[in-house]
Protein backbone atom coordinates (compact mmCIF):
# COMPACT_ATOMS: atom_id res chain seq x y z
CA UNK A 1 0.00 0.00 0.00
CA UNK A 2 2.86 2.36 0.74
CA UNK A 3 4.28 1.64 -2.70
CA UNK A 4 0.97 2.53 -4.33
CA UNK A 5 0.69 5.76 -2.35
CA UNK A 6 4.24 6.76 -3.28
CA UNK A 7 3.49 5.97 -6.93
CA UNK A 8 0.38 8.15 -6.80
CA UNK A 9 2.29 11.00 -5.16
CA UNK A 10 5.08 10.83 -7.75
CA UNK A 11 2.62 10.79 -10.65
CA UNK A 12 0.47 13.65 -9.36
CA UNK A 13 3.58 15.69 -8.59
CA UNK A 14 4.97 15.05 -12.09
CA UNK A 15 1.75 16.20 -13.76
CA UNK A 16 1.52 19.26 -11.50
CA UNK A 17 5.15 20.27 -12.09
CA UNK A 18 4.78 19.82 -15.85
CA UNK A 19 1.77 22.12 -15.72
CA UNK A 20 3.91 24.62 -13.84
CA UNK A 21 6.74 24.16 -16.35
CA UNK A 22 4.79 25.22 -19.41
CA UNK A 23 3.65 28.43 -17.71
CA UNK A 24 7.02 29.75 -16.50
CA UNK A 25 8.66 32.87 -17.85
CA UNK A 26 12.34 31.96 -17.61
CA UNK A 27 13.69 29.00 -19.59
CA UNK A 28 16.21 27.95 -16.92
CA UNK A 29 13.42 27.56 -14.35
CA UNK A 30 11.53 25.37 -16.79
CA UNK A 31 14.63 23.25 -17.44
CA UNK A 32 15.17 22.70 -13.69
CA UNK A 33 11.51 21.74 -13.27
CA UNK A 34 11.90 19.28 -16.15
CA UNK A 35 14.87 17.68 -14.40
CA UNK A 36 12.70 17.16 -11.30
CA UNK A 37 9.94 15.67 -13.49
CA UNK A 38 12.44 13.22 -15.00
CA UNK A 39 13.63 12.18 -11.53
CA UNK A 40 10.02 11.52 -10.51
CA UNK A 41 9.46 9.47 -13.68
CA UNK A 42 12.59 7.47 -12.90
CA UNK A 43 11.08 6.69 -9.50
CA UNK A 44 7.89 5.52 -11.21
CA UNK A 45 9.91 3.25 -13.51
CA UNK A 46 11.63 1.79 -10.47
CA UNK A 47 8.31 1.08 -8.78
CA UNK A 48 7.06 -0.61 -11.96
CA UNK A 49 10.03 -2.98 -11.91
CA UNK A 50 12.12 -1.44 -14.70
CA UNK A 51 15.26 -0.74 -12.70
CA UNK A 52 17.64 -0.45 -15.64
CA UNK A 53 15.29 1.99 -17.36
CA UNK A 54 15.13 4.09 -14.19
CA UNK A 55 18.91 4.39 -14.00
CA UNK A 56 19.18 5.16 -17.72
CA UNK A 57 16.47 7.80 -17.36
CA UNK A 58 18.49 9.61 -14.70
CA UNK A 59 21.84 9.28 -16.48
CA UNK A 60 20.79 9.95 -20.08
CA UNK A 61 17.80 12.26 -19.73
CA UNK A 62 18.42 14.24 -16.58
CA UNK A 63 22.18 14.02 -16.95
CA UNK A 64 22.98 14.43 -20.64
CA UNK A 65 20.04 15.86 -22.56
CA UNK A 66 19.09 18.45 -19.96
CA UNK A 67 22.71 19.59 -19.64
CA UNK A 68 22.67 20.26 -23.40
CA UNK A 69 19.42 22.21 -22.99
CA UNK A 70 20.76 24.36 -20.17
CA UNK A 71 23.98 24.86 -22.13
CA UNK A 72 22.10 26.18 -25.17
CA UNK A 73 19.85 28.38 -23.02
CA UNK A 74 22.90 29.99 -21.43
CA UNK A 75 24.73 30.17 -24.78
CA UNK A 76 21.90 32.18 -26.32
CA UNK A 77 21.94 34.52 -23.29
CA UNK A 78 18.52 35.92 -24.05
CA UNK A 79 17.78 39.48 -22.95
CA UNK A 80 14.64 39.86 -20.81
CA UNK A 81 12.78 41.75 -23.53
CA UNK A 82 13.16 38.68 -25.71
CA UNK A 83 10.84 36.90 -23.26
CA UNK A 84 8.37 39.76 -23.28
CA UNK A 85 5.43 37.85 -24.64
CA UNK A 86 4.39 34.30 -25.18
CA UNK A 87 3.23 33.72 -21.62
CA UNK A 88 0.01 31.79 -21.40
CA UNK A 89 -2.86 34.18 -20.71
CA UNK A 90 -5.85 33.53 -18.46
CA UNK A 91 -8.16 32.86 -21.43
CA UNK A 92 -5.79 30.25 -22.71
CA UNK A 93 -5.59 28.67 -19.26
CA UNK A 94 -9.40 28.31 -19.26
CA UNK A 95 -9.22 26.86 -22.77
CA UNK A 96 -6.47 24.47 -21.71
CA UNK A 97 -8.57 23.34 -18.74
CA UNK A 98 -11.59 22.60 -20.91
CA UNK A 99 -9.48 20.75 -23.45
CA UNK A 100 -7.69 18.88 -20.67
CA UNK A 101 -10.93 17.61 -19.20
CA UNK A 102 -12.32 16.69 -22.62
CA UNK A 103 -9.19 14.84 -23.66
CA UNK A 104 -9.06 13.11 -20.28
CA UNK A 105 -12.68 11.99 -20.60
CA UNK A 106 -12.27 10.76 -24.16
CA UNK A 107 -8.94 9.13 -23.45
CA UNK A 108 -10.02 7.24 -20.35
CA UNK A 109 -13.49 6.29 -21.58
CA UNK A 110 -12.72 5.45 -25.18
CA UNK A 111 -9.05 4.87 -25.83
CA UNK A 112 -7.39 3.57 -22.71
CA UNK A 113 -10.20 1.19 -21.85
CA UNK A 114 -9.59 -0.73 -25.05
CA UNK A 115 -5.84 -0.46 -24.56
CA UNK A 116 -5.84 -1.81 -21.01
CA UNK A 117 -8.35 -4.56 -21.75
CA UNK A 118 -6.41 -5.51 -24.86
CA UNK A 119 -3.14 -5.62 -22.98
CA UNK A 120 -4.68 -7.72 -20.24
CA UNK A 121 -5.64 -10.44 -22.70
CA UNK A 122 -3.77 -13.67 -22.44
CA UNK A 123 -2.41 -13.77 -25.99
CA UNK A 124 0.15 -11.07 -25.29
CA UNK A 125 1.19 -12.48 -21.96
CA UNK A 126 2.31 -15.77 -23.46
CA UNK A 127 4.17 -14.12 -26.32
CA UNK A 128 7.53 -13.95 -24.52
CA UNK A 129 9.10 -15.49 -21.46
CA UNK A 130 7.97 -13.44 -18.48
CA UNK A 131 10.20 -11.34 -16.33
CA UNK A 132 9.94 -11.12 -12.61
CA UNK A 133 10.06 -7.68 -11.02
CA UNK A 134 10.87 -9.12 -7.62
CA UNK A 135 14.24 -10.39 -8.80
CA UNK A 136 16.18 -7.19 -9.10
CA UNK A 137 19.32 -8.74 -10.54
CA UNK A 138 17.59 -10.19 -13.55
CA UNK A 139 16.28 -7.00 -15.13
CA UNK A 140 19.49 -5.87 -16.83
CA UNK A 141 20.14 -9.35 -18.15
CA UNK A 142 16.63 -9.73 -19.56
CA UNK A 143 16.60 -6.32 -21.22
CA UNK A 144 20.03 -6.71 -22.78
CA UNK A 145 19.31 -10.24 -23.96
CA UNK A 146 16.17 -9.13 -25.73
CA UNK A 147 17.84 -6.02 -27.14
CA UNK A 148 20.69 -7.95 -28.72
CA UNK A 149 18.61 -10.83 -30.08
CA UNK A 150 15.17 -9.81 -31.31
CA UNK A 151 15.82 -6.09 -31.56
CA UNK A 152 19.30 -6.25 -33.06
CA UNK A 153 18.34 -4.64 -36.35
CA UNK A 154 16.54 -1.80 -34.60
CA UNK A 155 19.64 -1.30 -32.45
CA UNK A 156 21.89 -1.00 -35.52
CA UNK A 157 19.47 1.36 -37.26
CA UNK A 158 19.38 3.57 -34.15
CA UNK A 159 23.18 3.75 -34.23
CA UNK A 160 23.04 5.01 -37.82
CA UNK A 161 20.35 7.49 -36.77
CA UNK A 162 22.62 8.89 -34.07
CA UNK A 163 25.48 9.19 -36.58
CA UNK A 164 23.21 11.09 -38.97
CA UNK A 165 22.07 13.36 -36.13
CA UNK A 166 25.69 14.20 -35.22
CA UNK A 167 26.59 15.11 -38.81
CA UNK A 168 23.33 16.99 -39.31
CA UNK A 169 23.66 19.10 -36.18
CA UNK A 170 27.20 20.11 -37.17
CA UNK A 171 26.04 21.08 -40.66
CA UNK A 172 23.05 23.04 -39.35
CA UNK A 173 24.81 24.95 -36.59
CA UNK A 174 27.95 26.01 -38.43
CA UNK A 175 28.22 29.50 -39.82
CA UNK A 176 27.02 29.79 -43.41
CA UNK A 177 29.61 32.18 -44.82
CA UNK A 178 28.72 31.61 -48.48
CA UNK A 179 25.07 32.56 -48.05
CA UNK A 180 25.89 35.68 -46.07
CA UNK A 181 28.34 36.88 -48.72
CA UNK A 182 25.75 36.25 -51.43
CA UNK A 183 22.92 38.05 -49.66
CA UNK A 184 24.99 41.08 -48.66
CA UNK B 1 -8.28 1.35 -7.16
CA UNK B 2 -6.64 0.32 -10.43
CA UNK B 3 -3.35 -1.50 -10.42
CA UNK B 4 -0.02 0.29 -10.68
CA UNK B 5 0.59 -0.23 -14.44
CA UNK B 6 -2.89 1.06 -15.27
CA UNK B 7 -2.24 4.11 -13.11
CA UNK B 8 1.02 4.60 -15.00
CA UNK B 9 -0.85 4.60 -18.32
CA UNK B 10 -3.31 7.19 -16.99
CA UNK B 11 -0.45 9.40 -15.76
CA UNK B 12 1.22 9.09 -19.15
CA UNK B 13 -1.99 10.34 -20.76
CA UNK B 14 -2.04 13.37 -18.44
CA UNK B 15 1.62 14.18 -19.07
CA UNK B 16 1.14 13.87 -22.83
CA UNK B 17 -1.81 16.28 -22.73
CA UNK B 18 0.19 18.84 -20.73
CA UNK B 19 3.11 18.60 -23.14
CA UNK B 20 0.79 18.93 -26.13
CA UNK B 21 -0.72 22.11 -24.72
CA UNK B 22 2.76 23.44 -24.07
CA UNK B 23 3.66 22.92 -27.72
CA UNK B 24 0.41 24.44 -28.88
CA UNK B 25 0.26 27.57 -26.74
CA UNK B 26 3.81 28.74 -26.10
CA UNK B 27 5.49 31.10 -28.56
CA UNK B 28 9.02 30.41 -27.33
CA UNK B 29 10.93 27.74 -29.23
CA UNK B 30 12.86 26.59 -26.14
CA UNK B 31 9.62 26.00 -24.25
CA UNK B 32 8.21 24.14 -27.23
CA UNK B 33 11.20 21.80 -27.25
CA UNK B 34 10.96 21.24 -23.50
CA UNK B 35 7.29 20.35 -23.97
CA UNK B 36 8.25 17.88 -26.69
CA UNK B 37 10.59 16.29 -24.14
CA UNK B 38 7.63 15.95 -21.74
CA UNK B 39 5.63 14.24 -24.48
CA UNK B 40 8.46 11.79 -25.19
CA UNK B 41 8.73 11.03 -21.47
CA UNK B 42 5.00 10.34 -21.38
CA UNK B 43 5.46 7.87 -24.21
CA UNK B 44 8.27 6.21 -22.28
CA UNK B 45 6.06 5.93 -19.20
CA UNK B 46 3.35 4.31 -21.33
CA UNK B 47 5.87 1.80 -22.67
CA UNK B 48 7.12 0.89 -19.20
CA UNK B 49 3.56 0.60 -17.87
CA UNK B 50 2.54 -1.65 -20.76
CA UNK B 51 5.64 -3.72 -20.12
CA UNK B 52 4.66 -4.21 -16.49
CA UNK B 53 1.02 -4.79 -17.43
CA UNK B 54 1.74 -7.61 -19.86
CA UNK B 55 4.61 -9.04 -17.81
CA UNK B 56 6.98 -8.78 -20.78
CA UNK B 57 10.11 -6.69 -21.28
CA UNK B 58 9.62 -5.50 -24.86
CA UNK B 59 8.44 -2.11 -23.66
CA UNK B 60 11.65 -1.52 -21.74
CA UNK B 61 13.73 -2.24 -24.84
CA UNK B 62 11.64 0.10 -26.98
CA UNK B 63 12.01 2.75 -24.24
CA UNK B 64 15.75 2.83 -24.91
CA UNK B 65 15.15 3.38 -28.61
CA UNK B 66 12.76 6.23 -27.82
CA UNK B 67 15.45 7.70 -25.56
CA UNK B 68 18.01 7.57 -28.41
CA UNK B 69 15.56 9.24 -30.79
CA UNK B 70 14.89 11.91 -28.16
CA UNK B 71 18.62 12.61 -27.85
CA UNK B 72 18.90 12.99 -31.64
CA UNK B 73 15.86 15.27 -31.67
CA UNK B 74 17.30 17.46 -28.90
CA UNK B 75 20.63 17.80 -30.71
CA UNK B 76 19.10 18.69 -34.08
CA UNK B 77 16.51 21.00 -32.54
CA UNK B 78 19.03 22.92 -30.45
CA UNK B 79 21.28 23.32 -33.51
CA UNK B 80 18.26 24.73 -35.35
CA UNK B 81 17.58 27.13 -32.46
CA UNK B 82 21.17 28.40 -32.54
CA UNK B 83 21.05 28.81 -36.32
CA UNK B 84 17.71 30.63 -36.22
CA UNK B 85 18.81 32.92 -33.40
CA UNK B 86 21.96 33.76 -35.34
CA UNK B 87 19.91 34.60 -38.43
CA UNK B 88 16.94 36.43 -36.89
CA UNK B 89 18.11 37.47 -33.37
CA UNK B 90 14.86 36.12 -31.96
CA UNK B 91 13.45 32.82 -30.76
CA UNK B 92 9.76 33.72 -30.92
CA UNK B 93 7.94 31.78 -33.60
CA UNK B 94 5.93 34.83 -34.61
CA UNK B 95 9.16 36.44 -35.78
CA UNK B 96 10.08 33.37 -37.78
CA UNK B 97 7.09 33.18 -40.08
CA UNK B 98 9.15 34.02 -43.17
CA UNK B 99 11.02 30.86 -43.95
CA UNK B 100 13.36 32.35 -46.54
CA UNK B 101 16.84 33.01 -45.26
Amino acid sequence: MAIQISFLIMGILAVFLSGMMITRKWPVTAAMLLIIIMMLLAGMYGVLGAHFSAVAQIIVYAGAIMVVFVFVIMLLNLPPEELRYGRITINEIILIGIGFLGALFLGTKVGLGYLVSGLNSTTLINARPPYYPAEMNENVKNVSTLMFTDYLWAFEIVSFLILAAIVGSIVIAKKAKVNNAKSS
Amino acid sequence: MPSLPELGIYFSLLLFIVGLFGVMFRKNIIFMMLSVEIMLNAANLAFISASALTNTIDGQVVMFFVMAVAACEAGIGLALIISLYRAKSSIEIDDLRMLRG
